[in-house]
């Protein structure tokens, strides 16, 4: 792993905080690499995870979830469930009092399946038992009469087939219409491309701990993504008012997509509401694999039409997404696959007819970078397709096309914030190629399949290939981003308070980082999270180093006035020209001096602030409009070696260049993209979760291979590209998803380099990279 | 659980409680058992029976003891003695599965994907089993894979018997990454001198390793074994064709009409089976 990213910081302080440190003082503010406050207790195996929560007299729960993917629930029996000793109480769809269903964007999903299932692992009653195996037993022995029917599996078959739901098969069709329909170019390439359904996996499957109070109402503590959602919607199916529901987020083990949805959340609340007890649920890593929401698997047919010079003119494409059983997030995914269908690529004419439907399969939801990145590996494909018609260098094709800041989407938004995506290509094309390996002893070389594996040099070819994605930042589509922390100062030690979710993002440290910055303080502690707080909104698209990040530095800087305002009286000058370092107040001139516990005079001082970017429009009826807050590009350069007879490979290298904005935390940086990059190598090579006929086959993570040390290439951050976007705080553009986004197409760009073959499926296949040696 | 210092202990153990069962390094049993899948009576410790944790010479053959583990045998020492069997031990799984994981687990649990199997069937490695009363008895690993001949109540594998060749011998296997995974594919060939033979195995395409019996004889046949045993990069590519259809046979016309193609996954595997056939063959021969 690199960690180039560290010389790229310039450690310039908000406005008006100028700090002076001493070198040797610890790591303080924006723009040094603060390690986060739990790193460790985590390493140590101290920090609290959600499955660590005990209560006294606490029971366990389990869920019954269906074994088939479609089937008409006849009758369901629980008294043999009920009767077993040691079990407490057992729920079924009768004992919701409130909305039957939940669901964090569209209300869809039945907490417990009532009449019919549509998808393999869908919840059917739970149990709570004193013990957590009397719990499964006890779940197991409830009598389900199903008459099963013929699942929809093919998304295509989605149209034509009876309604699995009252709400319809079609979740969202966005027709986007951009241009001239009748322009051609002189060049056609056409593709076909298929992408697989990649689970989110955490490192830490799900967990919670339900805790009844003397009120009526529950409190839930689980690792949620969005805790307000999840307390809305809990409230609603409790029948409960949403004062008397409090969700508290423990410490979340990992989160790349949402995490502890209602489906986990609100059979545990009922269990409580129900015996009284507190009861606590740890789910296996089968069930996690069973419950949670995927990556959409996609189909994509593209046609890309382009002039002599390998100048873009147009680019029809159709884009399906399987949503599987329930809606989720499909609605924002799709708006995503469709306005990014052309990719960062100034596209004159575009025609893109994107739909999301239902099926049963496993639900598909948010998942880093969703939409975005089914979309990038199809749109890679056509423009590798393009350069080998035209016989030119892939980079260089790229080059002729890349987008800049005053652009228009196909959606028809300006690009207004920085688009360095020419500047991100060059870099990563110019990056020096790694030695091969002829260059260096044969021991050295790591070959495709392993250090104990098959692999025979003379069969290996190396590939290189580019790819640049995009993502776009917060919700999109009129939604309402706000966020609103507190700032606390107290004996020289700062607290914030502030709903958004640590997931591994690092917002905790960087809360840290801005307070310290505008107050000159050190020891900064952020609170834990619960929806008594005000709403800070989900942990997902970069929301909160963006829109929480915002909230705090406003509060602080509030704190900041407060404090300085009478020592700006009395000195006879503006707050603006005095500094807080190192405990001290300052005047400009260095003249005038205090402490800033003198200055604080016991006082606690407390300041509330609300950041909300500005207003995003839908998309109409032909996919146009200013949907988007923001945008984040990257370029990537991917190395493979392939044993061509095999179908084998490794990736060598990625050489990443990404448009951050600005470097808050250099090392935390690094670490998101490197973290994004391997999660983007399980998505091109080995992480798919088959689901034939809509049975989920091995949910376990001896089959759903994720990428471990060895399968993780090189990693070198080449170049970070600081141009500030002006409408975001700090500057900064979040920087975890768009690495993920474009790492698979890279890779699959690498492997078509390296054996000729087309490549148009993820993960790739071994027998997709299989080639004739050619003398 | 009970934790027996000897094999006979061990038997005794056993023979007293017929539910119980033996555990060694536990990386599958265990799994069961976490998943609930497998809830045992009584469980019999393996792991302090030090006289089936090593190896011994005898009459020309390595007496392994089952209680080796994976880790043990991928060791330089006994890379020297069965290289073939010291690397498909290195093949298996990450580090912590090896620290645990044994050559008699890997026997008695039978997966398919099981690394040392190949190594052992095309090695002709002999089980010595322990039974009630002191009694031991032997039998072809391959007995045991294939179900002709099982474990009796009380019994256990004390040692693995595999001769040494003194001659070259490979372990390749073929998955779908670059860090540890089950084997798509996975290849032993080793060399016989004495007996002038080459015997080789394939795993992880059947529920116990295939041995392409013609396609062994007829390179063999080939072989100059008193002079530099090499042969011509076409006879090992054609090896590698005959022991890929030897063990993924074509389908058999039905009722004389046209056999329906290989599935193109299978085809794929069959392509694997033939470059691994003739890798090992080619290194064996070099």
């Amino acid at each position: 792993m690199s960690n180039d990213a560290a010389t790229a910081t310039s450690a310039t302080a908000v406005d008006g905080a100028q700090t002076e440190r001493h070198p040797d003082a610890p790591a303080h503010g924006l723009g040094a690499s603060l390690p986060p406050a739990d790193a460790r207790a985590k390493t140590e195996g101290t920090f609290p995870y959600a499955s660590d929560l005990w209560a006294e007299g606490l029971l366990w729960a389990a869920v019954l979830r269906s074994p088939h993917a479609h089937a008409r629930i006849v009758a369901i029996d629980t008294s043999a469930a009920t009767g077993m000793p040691g079990v407490r109480a057992v729920v079924t769809h009768q004992d919701v009092p409130g909305d039957p269903s939940h669901g964090r964007s569209v209300v869809d999903r039945p907490v417990f399946a009532s009449d019919v299932v549509r998808h393999h692992g869908e919840a059917i009653a739970a149990v709570a038992a004193d013990h957590p195996d009397t719990a499964r037993l006890a779940a197991a022995a409830i009598a389900v009469e199903f008459e099963v029917l013929e699942p929809v599996t093919d998304p295509e078959q989605a149209f034509a087939a009876e309604p699995l739901h009252p709400d319809g098969n079609l979740i969202r069709h966005i027709p986007l219409r951009f241009g001239d329909p009748d322009a051609a170019g002189e060049v056609i390439v056409e593709g076909l491309y298929r992408i697989g359904r990649q689970d989110p996996a955490p490192i830490g499957a799900e967990a919670g701990l339900a805790v009844p109070r003397p009120d009526g109402g529950v409190e839930i503590y689980t690792a949620s993504t969005d805790p307000h959602t999840d307390r809305d919607r809990a409230a609603a199916c409790f029948g409960l008012e949403q004062e008397r529901v409090k969700v508290v987020v423990t410490g979340v083990p990992g989160a790349t997509g949402d995490r502890e949805d209602g489906s986990f959340q609100i059979p545990l609340g009922l269990l409580a509401l129900r015996t009284g007890c507190p009861v606590k649920l740890a789910a296996t890593r089968e069930e996690s694999f069973l419950g949670h929401a995927h990556r959409h698997p996609t189909l994509l047919r593209y046609r890309h039409h382009a002039d002599a010079e390998g100048r873009l003119v147009k680019v029809e494409a159709q884009i399906l997404l399987d949503a599987g059983a329930y809606a989720d997030a499909s609605s924002e995914s799709l708006a995503a696959a469709v306005s990014f269908a052309c990719g960062p690529y100034v596209v004159p004419h575009a025609f893109i007819e994107g739909w999301a439907v239902r099926t049963n399969n496993p639900p598909s939801g948010h998942v880093r970078g969703e939409g975005a990145l089914q979309v990038c590996a199809a749109y890679e494909g056509q423009m590798d397709k393009l350069a080998a018609k035209l016989g030119l260098d892939p980079a260089e094709l790229r080059l002729r096309n890349v987008l800049a800041t005053g652009d228009l989407l196909p959606t028809g938004q300006t690009v207004t914030c920085p688009a360095p995506v020419a500047e991100l290509l060059r870099a990563v094309r110019d990056y020096p190629l790694p030695t091969l390996p002829k260059d260096t002893p044969q021991d050295d070389w790591l070959l495709p399949g392993g250090p104990e594996g098959a692999g025979e040099p003379s069969a290996v070819r190396r590939g290189v290939g580019y790819a640049v994605g995009m993502v776009h930042m917060l919700g999109a589509e009129g939604a309402d981003e706000v966020s609103t922390a507190t700032v606390k100062v107290h004996d020289g030690v700062a607290t914030v308070i502030c709903a958004a979710v640590e997931t591994g993002q690092g917002f905790t440290t960087l809360a840290r980082q801005i307070v310290q910055d505008v107050l000159g303080v050190d020891e900064v502690h952020v609170a834990p999270v619960d929806t008594d707080q005000p709403p800070a909104g989900a942990a997902t698209h970069g929301r909160h180093t963006w829109v929480s990040g915002g909230a705090v530095e406003r509060a602080a800087k509030m704190v900041r006035t407060q404090l300085l305002q009478p020592l700006a009286h009395k000195f006879g000058m503006s707050t603006e020209l005095l500094q807080i370092a190192d405990g001290k107040i300052t005047s400009y001139d260095g003249v005038l001096s205090t402490t800033v516990t003198e200055a604080m005079d016991g006082k606690e001082l407390w300041a509330t602030a609300q950041c909300r970017p500005h207003p995003t429009e839908p998309l109409d009826d032909a996919g146009q409009g200013d949907a988007f807050v923001g945008l984040a590009f990257c370029a990537i350069r991917a190395i493979v070696d392939v044993d061509i007879e095999l179908g084998s490979i490794r990736v060598v290298e990625m050489a990443v260049a990404q448009d951050v904005g600005r470097v808050l935390n250099p090392a935390q940086l690094a670490t998101r993209i490197e973290a994004g990059v391997t999660q983007g190598v399980g998505a091109a090579l080995t992480e798919n979760l088959r689901t034939p006929r809509g049975l989920v086959r091995h949910p376990d993570l001896t089959h759903y291979a994720l990428p471990t040390s060895l399968d993780a290439p090189d990693i070198r951050i080449v170049s970070l590209v600081e141009e500030r976007d002006v409408v975001a705080p700090f500057g900064a553009k979040p920087a975890s998803a768009v690495p993920v986004v474009t790492s698979p197409a890279a890779i699959a760009s690498a492997v078509r380099a390296a054996t000729g073959r087309p490549v148009n499926r993820l993960p790739i296949r071994p027998q997709a990279a299989v080639a004739t040696p050619s003398a | 659980m009970t934790l027996p210092a000897s094999l006979d202990e061990a038997v005794a153990a056993l023979t007293a409680m017929p539910a119980a069962v033996p555990v060694a390094g536990g990386t599958d049993l265990m799994a069961s058992v976490n998943s609930g899948q497998l809830r045992p009576a009584a469980l019999v410790g393996l792991g302090r029976i030090s006289e089936i944790r090593g190896w011994q010479y005898q009459d020309g053959n390595a007496l392994l003891g089952a209680g080796l583990t994976h880790a043990r045998m991928g060791r330089p020492d006994f890379a020297a003695l069965i290289p073939a069997l010291a690397a498909a031990a290195r093949a298996a799984g990450p580090p912590q599965i090896r620290n645990a994981g044994t050559l008699g687990g890997n026997i008695v649990t039978a997966a398919p994907t099981g690394d040392t199997l190949p190594v052992l069937a095309a090695m002709e490695a002999t089980l010595v089993i322990a039974g009630p009363g002191g009694v031991r008895r032997e039998t072809p690993v391959s007995h045991l894979l294939a179900g002709r001949d099982l474990l009796g109540a009380g019994e256990l594998i004390g040692f693995v018997r595999v001769p040494l060749l003194h001659a070259p011998q490979v372990f390749f296997k073929a998955t779908g990454r670059t860090g540890p995974g089950r084997a798509t594919a996975s290849l032993a060939l080793v060399l016989d001198p004495a007996r002038r033979e080459v015997r080789c195995a394939v795993g992880a395409i059947a529920p116990m390793p295939l041995r392409p019996l013609e396609a062994e004889r007829w390179i063999a046949s080939l072989i100059d074994w008193d002079a530099d045993r090499k042969l011509a990069p076409d006879a090992c590519a054609a090896f590698g064709e005959y022991v890929a259809a030897a063990c993924i046979p074509d389908p058999a016309p039905v009722d004389g009409a046209e056999a329906a193609a290989l599935p193109p996954a299978v085809l794929h595997l069959r392509r694997t089976v033939a470059a691994l056939a003739r890798r090992a063959l080619g290194r064996a021969l070099a």
